[in-house]
């Protein structure tokens, strides 16, 4: 049954179709109410106005084509046309088109909203150069969109089948890539992949395709999906695996991994050897940035994702960051990433290539370094008062301050600023025991040597220096650690002790000679005494006796002598108080002494003479002691003389008026210089031991110098070995 | 038996001298010093005994240096040496004996011995 007019006339005008009626030129013939909100005309005023005028003008030629090519048998439909409204605005129509007798009738549905999203759709597809499929199990049917042909270069008019999408992937990876899809059905799981394909006109693409299933009654009714084209990125990560593989040959050893991040897409590739290094799942090319993020260790996490975004701001195209990451071992590493930004047009960074370097042996290093330098510059500075590290070539690596002043005073170097060895700025002396220490510390030997330097203050050091020779990890000498110790203290009190050890020593030999001539002078007499007591006892004839009592006399009176001496020493110290102070007539007093000797230097057939000097002052003495002081070296002089002549003088100099002088000269055996300063020692003979050839205790000319020293004068002796000497005693003159 | 003293101190010497002359069968020859010792010594070549004295005066040459001119010397091959000396501090004995002395006396000479040690010499004649 068909409509009534009426009813049709009502329905024309509520329907949501656009209704027209047009001739074969696009001129209204008649529309309804409806296309008033397309065209800027009412309904009365439509008729002879063009259609055509108000599409955009890309369709107006199809709607010109469209128009012709009708024909009574062919109608068209699903033709999408956009008209421009009064307000500008765009409303597209999807419009059926029916010819009769001449006249087009039009039935249009208004798509704006629909075309606008797939539009998009549409542009985001083209874009990302994903397209979307999807593919009903129960029926086998394959849905493929526009994009999904475009990227296998595929006509949009031939219809797609699962065998047909199969047949683009390479025969190795066809029954894995079907049987991702199957595995989807049976387990409702959603899958993702990425493969290769050859397009219909041969061209290799890398696509990444995700499926999704869609459930009605918990069975899988349909399957959505995309495919992407991908291959430029994968090109680049193929770019960075290969990169990746120079690289790590280059820089074998060096623990790095490259990453590839892809800051709009918030996808990071990581390198195989960057995954490796931090434990990351190797079969996923790509992460979410925030995946690595909870890899950095707390502390650092905040400071180091303020210098990333700093980093993705600033200017120029470098990267440059450091954190530490967790390890796979466990604990965490330090590490740091130098990148490449790449920018677009905004100059926003949109892609960041980086290489993760592990430092952290570095890391460790530097602060054991750090530490060992302290270390050293403690002791270096703590430890010995110069200490200089050089190298086996000599030149000095480090040095403590004290040294560095030194050489700067000395030299006007800096070692540490200018390379210099160390042999070019040390004293000329030292260079020698230096080269000698260094040559054998070279070879592996620690060597100890003591050198005595003078400061620029001139005062005496004694230093041990050290050589110790430093080992590096292949066992070949790198340098050599002179440490010198400041043993100026040690040494001297050393040369100290070595002094009083031989004058100890010495004191020792002259107490043995001192005790072996007592010894001697004592026995000497005594031998007579005894002897001859033992002959008295059996001599009888009165002749005989008194001979015997003549040599017992005089060898009493040696043995009295000595011992008299002896006393005389020991008791001069009291002498002093019981000095007897008299003017005395020198000339007189030293011509008895002369007189006292003459008989024993006849004996000895010696040239005895006495000068006197009438002008002589008297001098205010103690005459006795002076007699035995000038006699002690009267004796002295002739006991060392075996031939020649002792000449005894007194005299006074015009230039010294208040002094009397008075020599004793003889032309005896003499004393060695060194051994005159020890000659007034009490007990000393100037020759010791066995080759001592004269009698006498030794006691004799230091109690003169002390008799001479307590009356006010002085002794003073003037010595040639050989040759003889001259005691000068001088005394104030009485005025 | 013919006994050469050498002693520069002529009390030592006298005393000597009467002391060993007591046997009448001994004869002293007394020389003050070395030199003269070496003189008597050639021209008197019967000798049984030589006794020194070590510190033998001024200049002069000593005992020991003499026992090694006498050592030297084919006429003394034989005839002991003996050290008389008032050097007698320890140790002293000794080191005459490594000089070369056959025996050693310390002044004042122990006469006992002396005579023992002669009386030796004259047994193995």
């Amino acid at each position: 049954m068909a409509f009534t007019v009426s009813e049709f006339e009502i329905l024309a005008e509520k329907t949501l179709l656009f209704l027209m009626v047009i001739d074969k030129d696009g001129k209204l013939i008649t529309m309804n109410q409806r296309c008033e909100t397309i065209f800027p005309f009412s309904k009365k005023e439509a008729r002879g106005k063009s259609i055509i005028a108000f599409l955009i003008d890309e369709d107006a030629s199809v709607m010109r084509q469209t128009l012709s090519s009708l024909t009574e048998e062919n109608s068209k439909q699903n033709i999408r046309f956009r008209f421009v409204t009064k307000d500008k605005a765009l409303v597209s129509l999807k419009i059926d088109f029916v010819l009769n007798t001449q006249v087009i009738y039009i039935t249009g549905i208004d798509t704006t909203e629909e075309d606008k999203e797939h539009a998009s759709l549409i542009t985001l597809s083209k874009l990302t150069k994903t397209g979307a499929w999807h593919f009903n199990p129960k029926t086998e049917e394959l849905y493929w969109s526009k994009e999904c042909y475009h990227l296998h270069n595929l006509d949009t008019s031939i219809p797609i089948t699962r065998a047909k999408g199969a047949s683009y992937y390479p025969e190795s990876s066809r029954a894995h890539v079907e049987h991702y899809l199957d595995t989807l059905i049976t387990t409702k799981n959603p899958y993702e992949y990425t493969e290769k394909i050859t397009t219909e006109n041969g061209t290799e693409k890398w696509v990444k395709v995700i499926g999704n299933p869609v459930l009605h009654d918990d069975e899988v009714v349909f399957v959505n999906g995309t495919i992407a084209d991908i291959t430029e990125r994968h090109l680049d990560v193929e770019k960075l695996k290969s990169n990746e593989e120079t690289k790590h040959l280059a820089l074998k050893g060096i623990r790095s991994g490259l990453f590839d991040h892809h800051i709009e897409e918030n996808e990071v590739f990581y390198s195989h050897d960057f995954r490796k290094m931090l434990g990351l799942p190797l079969d996923i090319d790509f992460m979410p940035e925030e995946t690595f993020r909870t890899m950095i260790h707390p502390d650092d996490a905040e400071d180091a994702l303020k210098r990333h975004y700093e980093n993705l701001e600033k200017d120029g195209n470098h990267y440059l960051n450091h954190y530490r990451l967790k390890h796979l071992e466990g604990g965490y590493r330090h590490y740091e990433v130098y990148g490449y930004r790449k920018k677009n047009e905004e100059n926003k960074t949109t892609r960041m290539i980086g290489n993760l370097i592990d430092i952290h042996q570095k890391k460790i290093n530097e602060k054991t370094i750090a530490e060992n330098k302290n270390k050293l510059e403690a002791i270096v500075n703590n430890g010995f008062v110069y200490t200089i590290l050089v190298d086996t070539k000599g030149v000095i690596l480090m040095a403590d301050q004290n040294s560095l002043d030194i050489i700067k005073h000395d030299y006007d170097v800096n070692p540490i600023e200018t390379e210099c060895r160390f042999i070019d700025v040390m004293p000329v002396n030292f260079k020698n025991i230096f080269a000698h220490g260094f040559n054998r510390a070279c070879q592996g030997e620690l060597v100890r040597k003591e050198v005595e330097r003078v400061t620029h203050k001139g005062a005496v050091q004694w230093l041990e220096v050290k050589y110790t020779p430093i080992v590096d990890t292949t066992k070949i000498i790198s340098t050599v650690l002179l440490s010198f110790h400041d043993i100026t203290e040690r040494k001297l009190a050393e040369l100290a002790t070595k002094e009083a050890h031989i004058r100890a020593h010495e004191l020792n030999d002259i107490k043995s000679n001192i005790l072996s001539n007592l010894s001697h002078e004592i026995r000497t007499p005594l031998n007579g005494i005894m002897t001859i007591s033992d002959l008295l006892l059996h001599e009888d004839q009165p002749s005989e006796r008194k001979k015997l009592l003549k040599y017992l006399e005089e060898s009493k009176d040696r043995l009295l002598m000595t011992i008299n001496n002896l006393s005389n020493f020991s008791e001069s110290e009291t002498i002093k108080e019981y000095l007897n102070y008299s003017n005395t007539d020198m000339n007189y007093c030293v011509e008895t002494s002369y007189r006292a000797y003459r008989h024993i230097a006849n004996t000895k057939k010696l040239q005895y003479d006495l000068k006197l000097d009438e002008s002589c002052p008297t001098a205010h003495i103690d005459s006795d002691i002076f007699s035995t002081a000038l006699n002690n070296i009267i004796h002295n002089a002739i006991k060392y003389t075996p031939k020649g002549s002792i000449t005894i003088a007194v005299f006074t100099k015009p230039s010294k008026p208040k002094n009397i002088y008075i020599t004793v000269e003889d032309t005896g055996i003499g004393i060695q210089k060194k051994n005159i300063s020890k000659i007034f020692d009490p007990f000393v003979q100037e020759s010791f031991g066995l080759s001592r050839k004269y009698e006498g205790t030794g006691i004799g000319l230091s109690l003169s110098k002390k008799y001479i020293e307590i009356l006010g004068g002085r002794i003073k002796i003037k010595s040639k070995v050989k040759k003889g000497t001259v005691f000068t005693i001088t005394i104030p003159a009485l005025l | 038996m013919n006994v050469l003293y050498v002693e520069d101190n002529k009390i030592n010497a006298i005393v000597m001298d009467r002391m060993l002359s007591k046997d009448t069968s001994n004869t002293v020859i007394i020389a003050q010093n070395a030199i003269q010792a070496l003189k008597l010594v050639t021209r008197q070549p019967i000798l049984d005994l030589i006794l020194v004295d070590i510190n033998l005066g001024v200049d002069q040459m000593d005992g020991c240096e003499l026992l090694q001119k006498l050592r030297r010397l084919d006429i003394t091959t034989g005839i002991p040496v003996f050290a008389v000396t008032a050097y007698a501090m320890p140790g002293d004995a000794k080191r005459f004996k490594k000089v070369g002395f056959d025996q050693y006396f310390a002044k004042p000479v122990n006469f006992e011995k002396l005579f023992q040690s002669i009386d030796k010499i004259k047994l193995k004649k």
